[in-house]
């Protein structure tokens, strides 16, 4: 009998199931088309090979080594729902779904942190503190809850408790990952000790693995801050113009600590209907300017702001100093309460609560009736204050040019000393001159923002924003870049097509 | 006053997710109910698979809810997959194929994803594409399942998905009970194909109920006007042009009975004669059609019940009853009225209830699904303590009894009605 010797696809699937078991690896058509976009950003779709599913860490040094090997990619993945398309696969390749390492290992209640696995989403985190810990709280971004904890982390995203523990990058005491040559490093206190009680006193090595696209490496553990649950109020800054209200919440902002704001974030009115789930009023009937929505009494700018506090007597005093700050600036502060009652019944429960929950009704956002169509994506930057205006403007004026409604958010972090806005766009996924007004809009409101906002440090994931963005990089720098993504991933293959591979 | 009059409303209105009413308000345009895929081309797309169709999120512990998806875990086989792969379908980036037969059919169609989803458009029509999707593959030649096809021959020959001769149908009750029976009465007792074949207890307490309650009721025995199957398995397959001719002879013979109400035992045949006949196959029947559970709620008086059940006991909301036509209080109702008896709920009921694995005919295409939602169920029941596990369905009753036995515990199955007639017999 002659045994037919197997071709390189062949062995290699062979080889993953031998690591993870035959039922969680697939080369299937079918499947693989739901790793080739994230089917919620305008990039471009990839193919891959292979996705596999390993269950620990193990599984995950076996399959880069093999990576290693044979010379495939390695693309991470989670939920693959990134509004960048940074889950994209690029270049073929392994894609990576980490969702059966999707446990909650520890939440230490003295030293307030919970060590997840690197597949665990906002559902998983947040329902096991609200069945075991219910008196801790997360904080949590404006993401669908099936979204993971680890990107967030990792990509430094902004939670609703942005105020106290700034950007996920911030809020990580911890990581365990493995490198793309297969070995595992951990970062933070856990290089030393049981505990992941934070990122101190040896040298912070999760700078390698934060803000590098997971081109560095697969985290498989990570330690998050944990806060304790507190009575909490939220309000609603409402103001004429971004320019009259921005400066009221920069100084609450500023003014935060000693008022118990644990987040301010801040939107135009747009996105304000579109978030709040007034599906009555279609964003086409909404005029595209500012301005001619201010002429018709509309309030365009609108920040959302939550105290917390240990006794409602507190709050109590708490609240009437931010109403006396807003009232006195011209502004006026509605309890969300009372926002709330003024709504349908059927559609309160879509009110952003920034109460720890991720948000289940996102995808709702994307309905056509409300202007969209299954694509959400963004371009923004972390700026200084003083720049957010013109920066609301820039973005207003470039998408007016393309018909297109601009949702402007933003977020003030760590007591005002981090802002960061991005003006996002929603279109039909079924339209490609639809994705093609959105790539265009996009293209030309970055260079607007590189050549005009002058502290721009611009944040977008997909590879021709990393590209514009890394050209200004400090050159030695870029550099040292170059020198320590070589180091760690010497064959290339961790999520190629990101970040230093688009130079 | 006919039994059809003396029921509220909203027992007889059908109030589940698959009822575009339900809360819809203004919030979307209404899309067509039952149509074909090409109806929901244009929805698919709103899907970002964002995941909230694989846990709850409006109570505590953010559980999870699709069992297809538990088991295989490939974004493939949750909703938000399959709502792509129908949209990549559409556009001719997804080819049919068996590979894509399977992932269709490798879902218990029991909604609770659907039932998950903040989408309006997708929470309420998601499983009539679903079902949709099916039905092209049947036209297709892809679909369904080989075992699916074996019984679905056999059903049109038998009338019956169990592979058993139509004369043992009545096998569960005597000759000369049936023959008592009159020809014509007010109220048909649909008895359907897994009580009448598999679990026959079902079928005799429930007729043991009816008898005691003194309903003016029959059962659909005589030639020519003999009860088939629902249809309900050969349409949740997608053999919808067999389940029709199934449909078409059941409204004819419970007309010639006569009755002004329908009452059955399983959940799918409900769901089937109440919904499907109707709204789907725009079947004119003039009579009305209820559940077991929700017939009997508003007629047991506390007084007929008159033995203790001291029993500690979980209810497990079949799909069919529960999310897809809104029926949760009435087995309730009357395991609460059941003297010594002890309810406790699981973690996941009504609207969250996790599938028992028996829907969507995965049982004879999949078996270890059914076997892992099951087993799943039988672990929940277990964790609060129950001594018996109890449902309103045959189906699930079928499936959760095997995984009971599984498990190696003390636990036990019974049907609600089968309780309901240990307490007044």
């Amino acid at each position: 009998m002659v045994v037919k010797p197997l071709n390189r696809h062949e062995r290699i699937l062979r080889e993953l199931q031998a690591i993870v078991g035959v039922q969680h690896v697939s080369d299937w058509p079918e499947v693989l088309f739901l790793y080739s976009w994230d089917f919620i950003s305008a990039e471009k779709p990839g193919t891959c090979e292979f996705v596999v599913m390993p269950s620990s860490v193990e599984e995950v040094q076996g399959i880069v080594r093999l990576a290693n090997r044979e010379r495939i990619p390695v693309i991470p993945w989670v939920s693959g729902i990134c509004t960048a398309g940074l889950c994209i696969p690029r270049e073929g390749g392994i894609v990576v779904d980490l969702r059966r390492m999707n446990r909650v290992l520890e939440v230490n209640e003295d030293d307030l942190y919970a060590l997840v696995e690197g597949g665990v989403t906002w559902a998983g985190l947040v329902g096991y503190l609200e069945e075991h810990h219910p008196d801790l709280m997360v904080g949590v971004p404006w993401a669908p809850s099936g979204t993971g904890v680890v990107p967030y982390l990792i990509t430094t995203g902004f939670g609703d408790l942005g105020m106290i523990s700034g950007t996920g990058g911030d809020s990580i005491n911890g990581l365990e990952v493995v490198l793309p040559t297969g070995e595992i490093v951990k970062c933070g206190s856990c290089m030393t000790s049981q505990y992941w009680i934070g990122r101190w006193p040896l040298p912070d090595i999760s700078g390698l693995f934060v803000g590098w696209q997971g081109t560095t490496g697969i985290v498989t553990k990570a330690a998050i801050k944990l806060y304790p649950k507190m009575p909490v109020r939220y309000y609603l800054l409402m103001a004429e113009t971004v320019e009259k209200g921005y400066p009221i919440i920069q100084r609450l902002a500023e003014r935060s600590w000693t008022l118990g704001i644990a987040d301010i974030w801040f939107n135009n009115y747009p996105f304000t209907k579109a978030h709040t789930g007034s599906r009555r009023l279609k964003l086409d009937e909404v005029p595209l300017d500012p301005d001619e929505r201010v002429k018709s009494g509309i309030p365009d700018f609108s920040a959302g702001i939550v105290v917390f506090a240990p006794s409602d007597e507190l709050l109590n005093v708490h609240e009437k100093a931010i109403s006396r700050a807003a009232i006195d600036a011209g502004a006026q502060l509605v309890p969300y309460d009372e926002v709330m009652s003024s709504m349908p019944v059927d559609e309160r429960a879509e009110l952003p609560l920034a109460s720890n929950k991720p948000i289940h009704v996102a995808p709702a956002w994307l309905s056509t009736p409300r202007g969209g169509g299954g694509i959400i994506s963004w371009v923004g930057t972390f700026l200084s204050h003083r720049e957010v205006p013109k920066f609301y403007r820039m973005g207003v004026g470039v998408f007016k040019k393309y018909d297109k409604h601009d949702l402007f958010y933003g977020r003030i972090m760590m007591h005002g000393h981090h802002v960061y806005a991005r003006h996002i766009m929603v279109c039909n996924k079924d339209d490609p001159q639809d994705l093609e007004t959105m790539r265009k809009a996009f293209f030309e409101l970055d260079d607007e923002i590189r050549k005009n906002i002058k502290s721009a440090a611009r944040y977008h994931l997909s590879p021709w924003a990393s590209r514009a963005n890394l050209s200004y990089v400090h050159g030695p720098t870029l550099v040292l870049l170059k020198k320590i993504k070589n180091l760690l991933d010497p064959n290339g293959l961790m999520n190629p097509g990101h970040l230093l591979d688009t130079l | 006053m006919k039994s059809a009059e003396l029921y509220p409303k909203e027992y007889l209105a059908g109030r589940g997710v698959t009822k575009k009413s339900t809360h819809r308000g203004d919030r979307m345009e209404p899309l067509k109910r039952f149509g074909g895929l090409k109806d929901y081309v244009d929805v698919l797309y709103y899907c970002i698979k964002c995941g909230q169709c694989r846990s709850t999120y409006q109570e505590k512990g953010r559980m999870r809810v699709c069992p297809s998806g538990e088991l295989r875990a490939f974004e493939a086989y949750y909703l938000g997959g399959k709502n792509l792969l129908l949209w990549g379908l559409a556009r001719g980036e997804v080819q049919w194929s068996d590979r894509l037969t399977h992932l269709l059919y490798h879902c218990t169609l029991c909604g609770n994803c659907a039932q998950q989803c903040q989408v309006p458009e997708i929470h309420y029509y998601a499983l009539d594409w679903l079902e949709a999707a099916r039905e092209e593959a049947v036209k297709r030649g892809v679909g369904p399942m080989p075992q699916q096809e074996r019984y679905g021959k056999h059903t049109l020959e038998e009338y019956d998905p169990y592979m058993e001769p139509h004369r043992d149908r009545w096998s569960w009750l005597r000759k000369e009970a049936r023959e008592e029976l009159p020809e014509k009465a007010d109220v048909v007792y649909f008895v359907g194909c897994t009580a009448s074949y598999r679990q026959k207890s079902i079928a005799a307490a429930t007729f043991s109920v009816l008898k005691k309650l003194e309903v003016d009721f029959t059962v659909l025995w005589r030639n020519g006007f003999d009860e088939w199957c629902c249809g309900s398995p050969l349409q949740r397959t997608g053999q919808v042009d067999r389940a029709f001719k199934l449909a078409q002879h059941n409204v004819e013979a419970i007309k010639k009975a006569g009755a002004s109400l329908v009452v059955t035992s399983c959940a799918g045949c409900y769901r089937m004669i109440k919904e499907d006949y109707k709204e789907r196959y725009g079947l004119d029947y003039g009579f009305e059609a209820l559940h077991i559970t929700s017939f009997l709620a508003a007629r047991v008086k506390k007084e007929e019940l008159k033995n203790e059940v001291r029993k500690r006991v979980t209810y497990h909301d079949p799909c069919h009853l529960g999310r897809h036509m809104g029926v949760y209080e009435e087995p309730r109702k009357l395991l609460r009225a059941i003297p010594g008896l002890e309810l406790v709920e699981m973690r996941r009921i009504k609207e969250n209830a996790w599938c028992c694995g028996a829907g969507g005919v995965v049982m004879s295409a999949f078996p270890d699904l059914a076997r892992y939602a099951s087993d799943k169920r039988i672990e929940e029941a277990i964790s609060v303590g129950a001594e018996l596990i109890s449902s309103a369905c045959p189906f699930c009753w079928r499936n959760l009894q095997e995984a009971t036995e599984r498990s190696w515990s003390s636990l036990k199955t019974l049907d609600v009605i089968e309780l309901l007639w240990e307490a007044m017999k």
